[in-house]
């Protein structure tokens, strides 16, 4: 302390040092915490595939962090961090809570800012919960899966059954280094498309080396090593969530909606639009859907209505491309590509754009 | 400088003004209090073993630190604009008969006209964006650079209380304020809401219903964690008043901190960031609102503030034990 005394300068010591020790130690620890490499012993990817569809799940609780960075153009009203709003799980940053004890009883809690949706399935009743708008809608299954928008999968596991799903001659899979995620110890699969035209670079999954759960899901786009989407676990615990966390009683002054949802179709289609029919195989299989409204849009510079007006003004912000298919415009994110062709197409897949071109000059 | 508006027995400063004015705010501290009678000059040393050392004479500093902090005139008038926000939020929703569309209002607006206890937190949440950290900054702010202000620096110093202490005292006043403020608006937002629209079961975030008395008992970990968050805002407000002699402008300089950081916390293009800014971790009090309640969501936030408490007090420490006080 004298030394303080007599060489006051000394003291700016103390901030300094705390400081660096606070920021440090927290760096480190997320450091170490990312390179460290578990030692497990060795298993082939086929033997990981096979964990993953044998796992006896008996029942699991954690929070999940969504990630999407799909480098959307920016659209009011979509995406944003902290929104509980089901269809902003398409980009930003999300943190979702999640129970499970058996296939028919399951809980995801969307964590917004000041709100919650909660998607609580239990036996047959599914209730959709918003806090904020405190609303509440009921449905009864009959042994058919909630729609969610977009079937954007919320869970890892539901994220990686989608992949394996995808798993046919046209991926190439590998076993990655192993990894340690949400405190646990977990291999890595690594599912690479052969197709140089896909967008996707590579899935990983990292699965739990004793429980055989995928802890994490990302998907990175090709040519960078950044996920542009991923799906983590980062505090799990595998004991049997209590029964009272699936039971959902509206309180009082909720607005209860009864009602199945539209079976299958998440979002409903304008009636015009025909049922898109889909070119190719597997990743790199691309969307063409009708719609002759933006043909119409494209050709009358002065249509009326704010709808029309604000359809131009989104259009006409997007890059204009032509070729031997037509002209048209282009939307480019980093694991999809859309063309919005002046004779009223929409193209959409995991695909560069090369390859859409190819599809608008052979479905013209 | 001091010379201006000290009495005149006060012994010229030793060095030379700085051009600070006189401010003619109420003679701060002890010394105006009578808690401290005169004694010798000595600047530039720092005598620890202090004036009556031991606990009396600490507490007797305490006690005398929080008369000047809720005894003054501005302080409780801020602290009654603190209180009037939750009451104008009840009376307003219950004159308009409250939001006819459940509509996706911020905060807990919405929940309002079925439970009264949730003017409490709607106020909270409301107050926290601007009127609480303001109220911290004033308050820490004016600590340090108030009495340099007002002349009153040196004869704290020279009753000879130590440098650490007096900065441990001050701090632990604002700490007694933050705690108190927030509980303030927590009370009357609970008062004017149960007056005007009942009690009854909450309805948690989760859709989940508690008692109104495990209601309650989250209210008070819902203060108990925005007083930590605003203590730390506290610790930067108390090393930014020891920069200055100046207390509005360590005020205004906490203030705008805590704004800047709300404003770097909103641009989600700096989310890597975000998890280091002072305010960010605030909002997470609602995590108090969930069922089950995830303390681990809780304890970034606290960590956070403790690490913001650490090094700013310290940095206060540095700067104010090596400092010369002339005023």
């Amino acid at each position: 302390m004298s030394v303080f005394q007599t060489r006051p300068a000394l003291r700016w010591l103390v901030p300094t040092g705390a400081a660096l020790a606070i920021l440090g130690g927290g760096a480190a620890v997320g450091t170490f915490a990312s390179a460290a490499e578990p030692n497990l012993p060795e298993r082939s990817a086929a033997q990981l595939l096979v964990d993953l569809q044998t796992a006896r799940l008996d029942g699991l609780s954690g929070t999940v962090i969504k990630r999407a960075d799909l480098g959307l153009p920016s659209l009011p009203g979509i995406g944003g961090r902290g929104s509980a709003e089901l269809t902003s799980l398409v980009s930003g940053t999300h943190t979702l809570r999640v129970w499970h004890a058996g296939p028919d009883k399951t809980r995801v809690a969307l964590l917004g800012t000041l709100g919650e949706t909660d998607v609580i399935r239990n036996g047959k009743d599914v209730w959709i919960w918003d806090s904020q708008a405190n609303k509440a809608e009921h449905s009864t299954l009959d042994g058919q899966p909630t729609g969610r928008p977009g079937h954007l999968p919320t869970t890892p596991q539901e994220a990686a059954e989608q992949a394996l799903a995808a798993v046919d001659p046209s991926t190439r899979v590998s076993v990655g280094r192993s990894a340690s995620i949400a405190g646990r110890d977990a291999y890595e699969l690594v599912l690479e498309p052969r197709d140089a035209t896909s967008l996707v670079g590579q899935i990983t999954i990292a699965i739990d080396a004793a429980e055989h759960v995928p802890l994490r899901f990302q998907v990175v786009p090709q040519g960078t090593s950044k996920p542009a989407f991923e799906v983590a676990f980062t505090q799990i615990d595998f004991e049997r969530p209590d029964p009272a966390q699936f039971v959902f009683n509206p309180p009082p002054g909720t607005v209860v909606t009864e009602g199945a949802r539209p079976d299958g179709k998440p979002m409903a289609l304008p009636a015009e639009v025909e049922r898109p029919t889909v070119v190719g195989k597997g990743w790199t299989s691309v969307l063409v859907a009708e719609v002759p409204q933006l043909a119409e849009v494209a050709k009358v510079a002065e249509t009326d209505g704010a709808e029309a007006a604000l359809l131009r003004s989104v259009l006409g912000g997007l890059p204009e491309v032509n070729g031997a298919w037509g002209t048209g415009r282009i939307v480019t994110g980093k694991l999809f590509t859309a063309l919005l062709t002046d004779d009223g197409r929409v193209l959409v897949g995991a695909v560069t754009p090369e390859r859409l071109y190819e599809v608008a000059q052979s479905t013209r | 400088m001091s010379a201006v508006d000290s009495p005149a027995d006060v012994p010229p400063g030793s060095s030379p003004a700085t051009g600070a004015t006189a401010s003619g705010a109420v003679a701060s501290s002890a010394v105006a209090s009578g808690a401290f009678p005169g004694g010798t000059v000595s600047p530039g040393t720092v005598r620890r073993r202090g004036w009556r050392s031991g606990r009396t004479g600490r507490a007797r500093f305490f006690r005398s630190e929080l008369r000047l902090v809720f005894g003054r005139r501005r302080n409780q008038a801020g602290m009654a604009a603190l209180a009037a926000v939750p009451v104008i939020i009840a009376v307003a929703l219950r004159v308009t008969d409250g939001p006819t569309e459940a509509g996706r209002d911020p905060g807990f607006f919405s929940a309002i006209s079925g439970n009264g206890f949730f003017v409490a937190l709607a106020a909270l949440g409301a107050e926290l964006g601007l009127f609480l950290p303001i109220a911290v900054a004033a308050i820490a702010g004016d600590s340090i650079a108030g009495e340099a202000n007002s002349g009153t620096l040196r004869y704290l110093l020279t009753v000879p209380v130590g440098r650490t202490r007096l900065l441990a005292v001050k701090y632990a006043a604002i700490v007694v304020f933050v705690a108190t403020v927030t509980l303030l608006v927590a009370a009357i937002g609970l008062l004017a809401g149960l007056a005007l629209f009942g009690g009854g079961p909450v309805t948690l975030l989760s859709g989940v219903q508690v008692s109104l008395a495990e209601g309650l008992l989250r209210l008070l970990g819902v203060c108990a964690y925005l007083t930590v968050g605003l203590c730390a805002l506290g610790a930067v407000g108390l090393f930014v008043s020891t920069l200055t002699e100046q207390p509005m402008g360590a005020t205004i300089a906490t203030t705008m901190l805590a704004v800047t950081s709300f404003v770097l916390d909103s641009i989600p293009q700096l989310d890597w960031l975000h998890p280091y800014l002072l305010t960010h971790h605030w909002q997470a009090f609602v995590e108090l609102l969930r069922d089950p309640v995830a303390f681990d969501a809780l304890r970034p936030g606290l960590l956070s503030a403790a690490g913001y408490a650490v090094v700013f007090l310290s940095a206060a420490w540095a700067r104010f034990g090596g400092r010369d006080v002339t005023s």
